[in-house]
């Protein structure tokens, strides 16, 4: 592998301590000046808090609606990875294991929504949905982000039950097993990583989104996070610590969900990217 | 294998219906309705190709052509800057340096943070009176740079890219310190033998074997520097002030179609004609891509 002179070694140590704290100072000042006073955070921006003035966070809690952001978020993230994670699965196993006609085309068709951004298509799906009474509602926004998440999912699972052996499918066929029970008993347990990577990819990208919600979503009971916090954002824009606490709340669960997992978020996310 | 033909559909409909009727029709009606003039209520009325003659060189031309350049200039720094220090620090990380596991998960962490998120908590930093950015400029000597970022024309848009840059920079160093790998170590130790310093092992060796990795990140970059949206919205506003200077076509077509007082032009026709114009420009690289992608199944 790559070999460093010493001062190579040095240099190398320098630069990337110096980007490390372009990434971390930024959050430890959002996290410190959650706690302050506008006072002391115009007087002492960079300072440890003085005190901690923790009913900063109630009030943030309270004004975002943050609990009711992480619920919405939540049940809608969690509904699309459970939608993704079985339609793709089984689409991508009909298509990698069967012959059948227009199975290439069926699957090239997919492959497209790879490339096409969904989100130029939102004026026409604002009006389906308003169509189907599904304008402000959860219900809704699982519906898009199901569809928009498949094609990318059915791509990481087609590679990967490509990769379990036909023989294996064949023999069990011979030994009477249904197409369903194939992919039940045999596809599933083996493409569990695949099935992982889908489902942190998708639950990341929905948990993350904030367009959809800003067009389809126009009652606060139903915001996510993102969109609750952009509202809050609009109302309460002088009042600095809250908005620091408001926006240290919104981003607490997966910064420490990442910190414990990292290592399985990254090869997830970078895995299944790009291929 | 042979199948019946009521388990392919059992198996691959429900897949197919979700994504025909929430992605495919959609973009298709989008085209349709760029042809038509409408207010979202009421009665459509067919326009022919007058939304297409005002975007292209009628008044609204402006506002259009404005954005559709700071896409380009989007496009030009971020991937010089991602690509660029990407490569650097994932060449740097390559080598084993003790720590370098804290520091991926450490590059990785904006990565998961919402965008518009990293928008406002940026949008609060360059704030000019309380910022920590101008207050960090003054405090190590050189207040002369202090200013206020996100209000000055010649910084705003560029302030946004640095940001997008902090936000994203960690993927591309990971992906590309992958590519790096994936690199048979035997070849870098036969270039150390023959005598070769790093800087000719960086640029001889390993650049050119993770260039197919720069070139679908590029299509991704290119992509993505036409989605811009998020970012402008929490920093700037759907005006994408100051006077527009960091309008990109996302937020002219956000006001366009959805409205945002202070817009002259609202119509969801006309909207759906700025969606068009975005798709014309980013469908052959995403058929590029699709393409690049699918050479890797030459199993078939």
């Amino acid at each position: 592998m790559v070999r460093l002179t010493k001062t190579g070694t040095i240099l190398a140590y320098a630069f990337l301590t110096i980007y490390a704290l372009i990434i971390v100072v930024p959050f430890t000042m959002m996290v410190m000046n959650s706690f302050k006073s506008m006072r002391e955070l115009f007087l002492k921006p960079f300072s440890f808090p003085s005190t901690f003035k923790f009913d900063n966070f109630s009030k943030a809690w309270n004004f975002a609606k943050i609990g009711v952001g992480y619920r919405n978020s939540l049940l809608v993230a969690g509904a699309t990875v459970i939608v993704v994670v079985l339609l793709a699965s089984m689409f991508a196993y009909m298509v990698s294991k069967y012959d059948f006609s227009f199975r290439r085309g069926v699957f090239l068709y997919t492959m497209l929504g790879l490339a096409l951004p969904a989100r130029l298509a939102v004026i026409p799906i604002f009006i389906l949905l308003r169509n189907m009474n599904l304008t402000n509602s959860l219900a809704g926004l699982v519906l898009i982000y199901s569809s928009v998440n498949l094609p990318f999912s059915i791509f990481i699972l087609k590679n990967f039950i490509d990769a379990v052996p036909n023989e294996l499918c064949e023999a069990a066929r011979i030994d009477g097993a249904s197409v369903g029970y194939i992919y039940y008993k045999l596809i599933l347990p083996l493409t569990k990583p695949a099935l992982s990577i889908v489902a942190i990819v998708t639950f990341v990208n929905v948990w993350n989104d904030f367009f959809f919600p800003l067009i389809l979503i126009n009652d606060r009971s139903k915001a996510t996070i993102t969109l609750a916090v952009s509202i809050f954002f609009g109302e309460y824009s002088i009042q600095w610590p809250l908005l620091f606490a408001g926006l240290t709340l919104s981003i607490a669960p997966t910064v420490i969900l990442f910190l414990i997992f990292s290592r399985f978020f990254i090869a997830g996310m970078t895995q299944g990217a790009i291929k | 294998m042979k199948v019946k033909a009521r388990y392919v559909l059992l198996f691959i409909l429900p897949a197919l219906a979700l994504y025909s009727l929430f992605v495919v029709y959609p973009l298709f009606d989008s085209l349709m309705l760029s042809f038509y003039s409408w207010k979202g209520v009421g009665p459509k009325i067919f326009v022919g190709l007058k939304n297409f003659r005002e975007m292209f060189f009628g008044g609204f031309s402006k506002e259009v052509f404005n954005a559709f350049f700071h896409n380009i200039y989007f496009f030009i720094v971020a991937a010089t800057l991602e690509l660029g220090l990407g490569f650097l620090i994932a060449f740097l990380l390559a080598s084993k340096l003790r720590g370098a596991k804290l520091f991926r998960t450490v590059v990785y962490m904006p990565n998961m943070i919402p965008l518009v998120i990293v928008g406002f908590m940026w949008n609060l930093f360059l704030n000019p009176q309380i910022g920590l950015v101008n207050n960090f400029l003054k405090f190590i000597g050189l207040k002369s740079l202090a200013r206020p970022w996100l209000g000055d024309p010649s910084t705003a848009l560029l302030s946004i890219i640095l940001v997008n840059t902090w936000r994203h920079l960690g993927f591309y160093v990971l992906v590309i310190l992958a590519a790096i790998l994936n690199i048979s170590p035997d070849l870098i130790e036969a270039a150390y033998i023959d005598g070769a310093n790093n800087r000719k092992i960086a640029t001889k060796i390993v650049l050119p074997l993770v260039l197919p990795t720069f070139r679908t990140l590029l299509i991704l970059l290119f992509i993505g520097s036409f989605n811009v949206f998020d970012m402008v919205y929490a920093m700037t506003g759907v005006q994408a002030g100051p006077f527009r200077k960091t309008d990109v076509l996302g937020t002219v077509f956000y006001r366009t179609a959805f409205g945002g007082l202070g817009s002259a032009y609202t119509d969801m026709g006309l909207g759906a004609a700025v969606t068009v114009f975005i798709f014309a420009i980013v469908m052959p690289l995403s058929i590029l891509y699709v393409f690049l992608v699918e050479r890797r199944e030459r199993a078939w």
